[in-house]
């Protein structure tokens, strides 16, 4: 995917996609998956926080931006799939 | 109209409000009949939620982004990948070969040396018996372990009926097997050496490049079964100098129902298909490639080489973390398999002076599988931890703890918990603890006969 040409993402556009990652994996009904996606978001951002080469930059947003859409429509699907019962590790002991 | 639904329902944690948009299904998803909204009741068992999955080995969720990509191909794009003549075949075969391509990627091999089947059973089954009968002429004689995978020991059993010799090596107390006894037990006329990477059970990586040397030496074709091994330790086919590799799908988040056959182009390894047909994925299986499922385990592999690092060093901290968890509690653990030459992942306990099946039966909320899962219709310990020496009262005890990419710390310190709470519970009841906490060693006591 040739990257060279688009410009790097700003840090107000690299904050939003975070900030709507970690909206994004709240809503995932699965209590693993949640729980996945949260962390993954916060440890690839945190890996990639001292990126410096533009063309590495627009790789790295655009694979967030992807992974983003991908997020959504999962979220989607597994609330119209969610178990009634939930995991016991969502479930606060009375 | 679709991202005023996606905001409703995403927006709503009600899900019956999403449900309402789709007027035409009856209800949601297979309504269950054992779910209630206090919790479930299944084969007597009363649990008040879904409990926590530790089960790895046996099988590990699809990874949402595998789902992403092959839902297309249940909806629109629903064409058979081998229909020349119209685009929803062209585009099911680019997927198919794209899969095949990532499938490759992860194994270090070409994608011409990558075949679909339904699963890694199915590949045991045409490497060991495609091969033998292939060869049949020349070459009498199979070498295998005695840790195998059910499928590779019944097909090397149906194949001594047919004649065949067979030599199952056994394994050390650690589960790996003596490299000069491999190397004694090749014969000239020994057609196949089959030894698993990773074992299902114990976790146990047996030392494959090393055996792929000796294979090479005495030009023996090498099978691998690399199952429990694909996207979680680093696999090379030219490193391991394997002939065969048997591949599953749904030990690496991806779908159940697809795995995949590497069969070496050079030198060529020939194997008589099991399934015949119209001739699909090169002759060797016959049969619709099914594309959605193909679609998936590409994806799944895809997935795996980018993630592997970042899963391997969260899952090792975990498994550490559940070992030392339960040793600060409870003493008598017993790791079954080597410690060192072990997956991350797979974690097999036995605990002293417990017996397994109450052991269980007070898991309930930990989705856990103990050591005798496979032959627990006939209560007999399992084969493997026979295999590896473990006494039959410890091989009862054992449990097997998967941990994967999914797994959390917090699912972790629950199964530490439950587990500790019920060994103790069960330790405090058993009249053989008292004794031993009295100094008296077990083993030398006469019972007497009455």
């Amino acid at each position: 995917m040739a990257a060279s040409g688009v410009a790097s993402p700003t840090r107000t556009e690299v904050l939003q996609l975070y900030r709507s990652l970690l909206r994004v994996a709240r809503q995932f009904s699965d209590y693993n998956i949640r729980e996945y996606s949260k962390r993954r978001t916060i440890d690839a951002f945190r890996d990639n926080k001292n990126l410096t080469d533009p063309s590495q930059l627009s790789a790295a947003f655009s694979d967030g931006k992807a992974q983003l859409e991908v997020a959504k429509r999962q979220a989607l699907v597994y609330s119209l799939y969610a178990s009634k019962v939930k995991s016991i590790m969502d479930i606060k002991p009375s | 109209m679709a991202s005023k639904l996606l905001r409703q329902t995403l927006t709503k944690t009600n899900r019956s409000a999403a449900i309402r948009c789709f007027s035409t299904a009856a209800s949601v998803a297979s309504p269950s009949e054992y779910e209630y909204p206090t919790g479930i009741t299944m084969k007597g068992v009363k649990i008040s939620g879904r409990p926590l999955y530790l089960d790895m080995q046996a099988t590990t969720p699809v990874d949402p982004r595998v789902l992403d990509s092959m839902l297309p191909f249940y909806l629109s794009r629903y064409g058979n990948p081998h229909s020349r003549t119209h685009l929803y075949g062209w585009e099911s075969e680019t997927a198919v070969e794209t899969a095949r391509a990532q499938v490759a990627a992860l194994i270090g091999a070409s994608p011409k040396e990558i075949v679909f089947t339904s699963g890694a059973t199915e590949s045991n089954n045409i490497s060991i018996k495609g091969v033998m009968h292939f060869y049949k002429d020349k070459k009498r004689h199979i070498i295998t372990t005695q840790t195998e995978h059910k499928c590779v020991l019944d097909s090397c059993r149906h194949l001594q009926q047919e004649g065949f010799e067979v030599t199952y090596l056994p394994v050390g107390s650690d589960g790996l097997i003596d490299l000069d006894r491999l190397g004694k037990e090749i014969r000239s006329d020994t057609g196949l050496v089959s030894v698993m990477a990773v074992n299902n059970e114990i976790g146990v990586v047996q030392p494959i490049e090393e055996i792929g040397k000796i294979c090479k030496e005495f030009n023996v074709p090498f099978h691998t079964d690399a199952a429990q091994a694909l996207g979680k330790i680093k696999v090379d086919v030219e490193k391991w100098n394997v002939s065969l590799m048997s591949l599953s799908g749904h030990k690496i988040y991806g779908p159940k129902g697809v795995g995949a056959l590497y069969l070496r182009r050079r030198p060529r390894i020939r194997v008589e298909p099991q399934m015949n047909g119209g001739g699909q994925e090169r002759g060797i299986r016959s049969g619709t490639v099914p594309t959605p499922l193909v679609v998936g385990m590409g994806a799944a592999c895809e997935l795996a080489m980018k993630e592997m690092e970042y899963d391997e060093n969260r899952i090792k901290g975990l498994q550490e973390r559940l070992l030392n968890g339960i040793r600060e509690k409870i003493d008598g653990v017993v790791v079954n398999g080597s410690m060192d030459r072990r997956y991350v992942g797979n974690l097999n306990l036995s605990f002293a002076y417990v017996e397994g099946e109450s052991l269980l039966m007070g898991l309930k909320e930990v989705a856990v599988s103990s050591g005798s899962a496979c032959t627990s219709a006939s209560l007999e310990p399992s084969y493997v931890l026979r295999a590896l020496g473990v006494d039959e009262d410890m091989a009862h005890t054992s449990i097997r703890f998967g941990i994967g990419r999914f797994t959390t710390e917090e699912e972790i310190d629950r199964a530490v918990e439950l587990t500790v709470k019920q060994v103790e519970k069960l330790r405090e009841m058993s009249p053989l603890y008292e004794m031993v906490k009295e100094g008296i060693d077990i083993k030398q006591i006469q019972w007497a006969q009455h």
